[in-house]
């Protein structure tokens, strides 16, 4: 037993599964001279939208300690030492010359209100006051005729260096007729080829974006994709999840305003400082599932006391996210702090392999083998069915050994 | 003339036959799908527990009651403890409430010339949210409900936690929306427009601007949706019955639009706050509808009154919960040994919501979703329109045509599911 709990703690605690948070001095000495040049030089360039975060704050009533709290929090979110706070407040306030273009696809608009209910009214005002959403259906004032001229121009006027983001798969079956928009029924798949060509990268929110989500689901319909499949020659970052989380949202906006570039990504574009760890890793449960303490039916006493989900079918080791720590509007809570298991929102076709209460031990998934890889970029499933494995063993004899208790 | 109309949650294209300078008719379109009935055929029952909250970001939590509530509809002697049937019942509440304020502020203000004022929408709406977020663990698309209950534990400081969030959105309804407190009480319109608030400053417009009696259609409301607030049954010209059955309702396919149309005893039906408060019988509504009949103030009014009263009624029901309840019965039978059929219908923010399933040896194979903005935008002939297409017959001009289509609050996303 002891053994297995070893190999169990080795495996968890492997190197490659974790993305690197202390890459020494020297590293982050010249990361931050990187910045400061870089937002030296935004300080230089007009605004994009004529809102600023202080005349916000000063509106809501909030102080500059409000906005600095807000700001050593955004800086651990983005895996980064204390002493780039001043530098995470000062992109803050430059988050208005970078310009946001944000297109709605076949989406339920989940993510847009997941941002519009984002965290604590400071980020809200970054996001809604002074981040310049150029063009958001929802959102913005025009509608109609009038926000394609408005989509238009702030194409042309920020030619080579807005961001693109967008919310929603791309249906291509039957020529994409499944999804069209505008007067002109432009097909989706032409709308964002268009929009994302002079973008200086593109962002795809949510597992529809990424990986083209429910409406990809089998047997696929509407021939549904991720924008990963229709752009190429750009830079694209992925925040799967369903919804998208808003922090990481804004924490790969900031990255950008940060430095120009798009943030260190895994092998499926996540990322990493969102996507480098497993829910399993930082779940407030884990102690429970080392311990052998599991929920074994709903409503039962472990359930009752917040034991560990992994029996009841939850995904949280076979999950890259960062919900167990940044968990959801506002930090109030999370799916498995309500005792429901992960459902693997952010990993590709969660929707077919990984829904519901489908424990990973009685389904007929199998991963492609490869056993456990040095790094993230190449994790992928090889560890994925080698913890499911492992876990396994574990769980069964867990259960033996609370049954022999018993007996005794 | 064709128009697009955007900020609906999506998107849908209006076609205006004038004549006479006047509205004739209008052909409503949506143009996109994503098929989400053909891709829950031949799944497990349970994972459309997870895939529908996502038909719509916007009302998602509807839907999963609605799923959860035609799961169950399979069983006949399943048992849900009043603890479980009183969190779910919250949540959906909280979710309504969230709706009707975004739908203020966000779309309604801006369409009569106001600034759209979005922090005003994301305050009231992120306190609803968090309610939810404590039994459901996040907003939009949980999943927390399931065959037999609900997942979550919740304890006496959850308890005292949703007070407050209440607490705080009351406030902010009498700091802005309408700054009197006998607001849930007042019986006659003429108070609220000599009131002071967002509300009051918006009916006093209308009025202005002579839109009073715009917007009327066919005085014909439904709502099937029955819980410990909201009734089931039918109003035609305040005459109402509660005997209805969901038998009667029929969908049918359009050849120009990814929508289906959808009718009662082949007759179009408008559901929403104001058929719920028709029904429930809102004095406050009532005198508004007696004075000004179904249009765009009634519209209005009832969507804005529903908050109040869904605050206060949550009030009580989080105070009558027991938590020595259980929150899950295991059902008789595991759902992958059936073979039945089960329907159910809830009131989501718009109106009524149905689901419709079949399970074949324990498979989904059929299932249907009816929405509420099919109800209110079936797109009927010229003989024979939808509730919408007639509320806007006869206007000159098409602004005023956009005001009356979105006091609907059209919710593009679930119809194209």
């Amino acid at each position: 037993m002891i053994e297995k709990r070893e190999a169990l703690a080795k495996m968890f605690s492997a190197k490659g599964s974790k993305i690197n948070t202390n890459r020494g001095a020297e590293y982050y000495d010249s990361l931050m001279q990187t910045m400061t040049k870089r937002l030296a030089e935004l300080e230089q360039t007009p605004a994009a939208s004529k809102a600023s975060i202080e005349s916000v704050l000063e509106a809501e009533g909030l102080t500059r300690r409000d906005f600095m709290k807000w700001a050593s929090a955004a800086c651990a979110a983005l895996m980064l030492p204390s002493n780039f706070t001043p530098l995470i407040a000062q992109a803050a306030v430059l988050m208005n010359r970078v310009p946001v273009i944000w297109i709605e696809l076949q989406d339920c608009a989940g993510n847009s209100e997941a941002i519009l209910r984002s965290d604590a009214p400071t980020i809200d005002e970054l996001i809604l006051e002074t981040i310049s959403l150029e063009f958001n259906e929802t959102l913005m004032a025009a509608a109609g005729h009038a926000a394609e001229a408005h989509l238009e121009e702030a194409m042309h006027t920020f030619k080579g260096k807005y961001l693109c983001v967008v919310e929603g798969a791309i249906p291509l079956a039957m020529n994409g007729l499944y999804g069209t928009m505008g007067a002109k029924a432009e097909t989706y798949k032409d709308h964002l080829i268009r929009v994302a060509k002079d973008s200086a990268a593109v962002v795809a929110v949510g597992t529809c974006a990424t990986f083209g989500g429910v409406p990809a689901a089998s047997p696929n319909p509407t021939g549904a994709v991720g924008v990963q499949d229709v752009v190429k020659g750009k830079a694209i970052i992925n925040i799967p999840a369903c919804p998208a989380n808003p922090a990481n949202i804004t924490g790969t906006i900031l990255h950008f305003v940060l430095t120009g570039q798009v943030p260190e990504l895994d092998h499926l574009n996540r990322p990493k400082f969102a996507f480098g760890y497993r829910i399993h890793d930082n779940c407030e449960r884990r102690a429970h599932f080392d311990a052998g303490e599991f929920v074994e039916e709903w409503g039962d006493k472990g359930a009752q006391n917040n034991f560990c989900l992994y029996k009841m079918g939850c995904k949280g080791p076979m999950t890259f996210n960062n919900c167990s720590i940044v968990r959801y509007n506002s930090g109030t809570n999370w799916p498995i702090g309500a005792g429901h298991g992960c459902i693997g929102c952010s990993e590709p076709q969660f929707w077919d392999k990984y829904a519901q209460e489908r424990p990973m031990s009685d389904t007929h998934f199998k991963a492609p083998t490869g056993g456990v890889e040095k790094t993230v970029d190449q994790f992928g499933l090889g560890l994925i069915t080698a913890a499911g494995i492992g876990i396994g063993i574990h769980a069964v004899a867990s259960l033996v050994a609370a049954k022999k208790e018993g007996d005794e | 003339m064709i128009k697009l109309i955007e900020k609906i949650e999506g998107e849908a294209k209006l076609n205006f036959n004038f004549k006479d300078n006047k509205i004739d008719f209008v052909d409503i379109k949506f143009m996109s799908t994503r098929n989400i009935e053909n891709i829950l055929r031949g799944k497990s029952p349970l994972d459309a527990l997870v895939i529908n909250p996502r038909v719509c970001g916007i009302c998602g939590h509807a839907h999963l009651i609605a799923t959860v509530g035609a799961l169950e509809d399979c069983y006949d002697d399943l048992k849900i403890s009043n603890k479980a049937k009183t969190i779910r019942e919250l949540t959906l509440n909280f979710e309504l409430i969230q709706n009707h304020f975004k739908w203020f502020y966000l779309t309604m203000l801006p369409l009569f010339g106001h600034k759209q004022q979005v922090l005003k929408a994301t305050y009231p709406s992120q306190l609803m949210a968090k309610a939810i977020a404590l039994f459901g663990g996040q907003y939009p698309h949980t999943s927390y409900a399931i065959v037999g209950g609900v997942v979550c534990e919740i304890t006496e400081m959850d308890k005292i936690k949703l007070q407050h969030l209440i607490t705080e959105t009351i406030k902010f309804v009498e700091d802005n929306l309408v700054k009197s407190e006998n607001f849930s009480v007042c019986k006659n319109i003429d108070n609220v427009f000599k009131m002071e608030g967002d509300l009051p400053n918006l009916l006093r417009q209308i009025k202005e601007e002579k839109l009073l009696e715009r917007g009327k259609s066919y005085d014909r409301f439904i709502a099937f949706g029955a819980n410990s607030y909201f009734k089931k049954g039918k109003s035609l010209k305040t005459r109402v019955s509660h005997a209805i059955s969901l038998n009667y309702v029929k969908e049918s396919e359009i050849p120009s639009s990814f929508a289906k149309n959808v009718s009662y005893k082949e007759k179009y039906y408008e559901v929403g706050p104001l058929s719920r408060a028709m029904i429930n019988k809102i004095p406050l509504v009532i005198d508004a509808h007696r004075k000004y009949g179904d249009s765009i103030l009634s519209r209005i009014l009832a969507r804005v009154c529903e908050i109040s009263q869904l605050l206060e009624h949550s009030k009580k029901l989080i105070q009558a919960l027991d938590l020595s309840e259980p929150s899950f019965i295991e059902p008789p039978v595991d759902i992958s040994q059936l073979n039945a059929s089960g329907c159910s219908a809830v009131e989501a923010a718009r109106g009524t919501l149905i689901h419709k399933v079949e399970i074949e040896n324990g498979v989904i194979k059929n299932y249907e979703i009816i929405t509420p903005t099919q109800w209110n935008l079936s797109g009927g002939t010229k003989d024979k329109q939808g509730v919408s297409q007639k509320a806007m017959i006869g206007l000159s001009d098409i602004k005023t045509a956009e005001l009356v289509f979105k006091s609907f609050d059209v919710c593009s996303v679930c119809t194209t599911h």
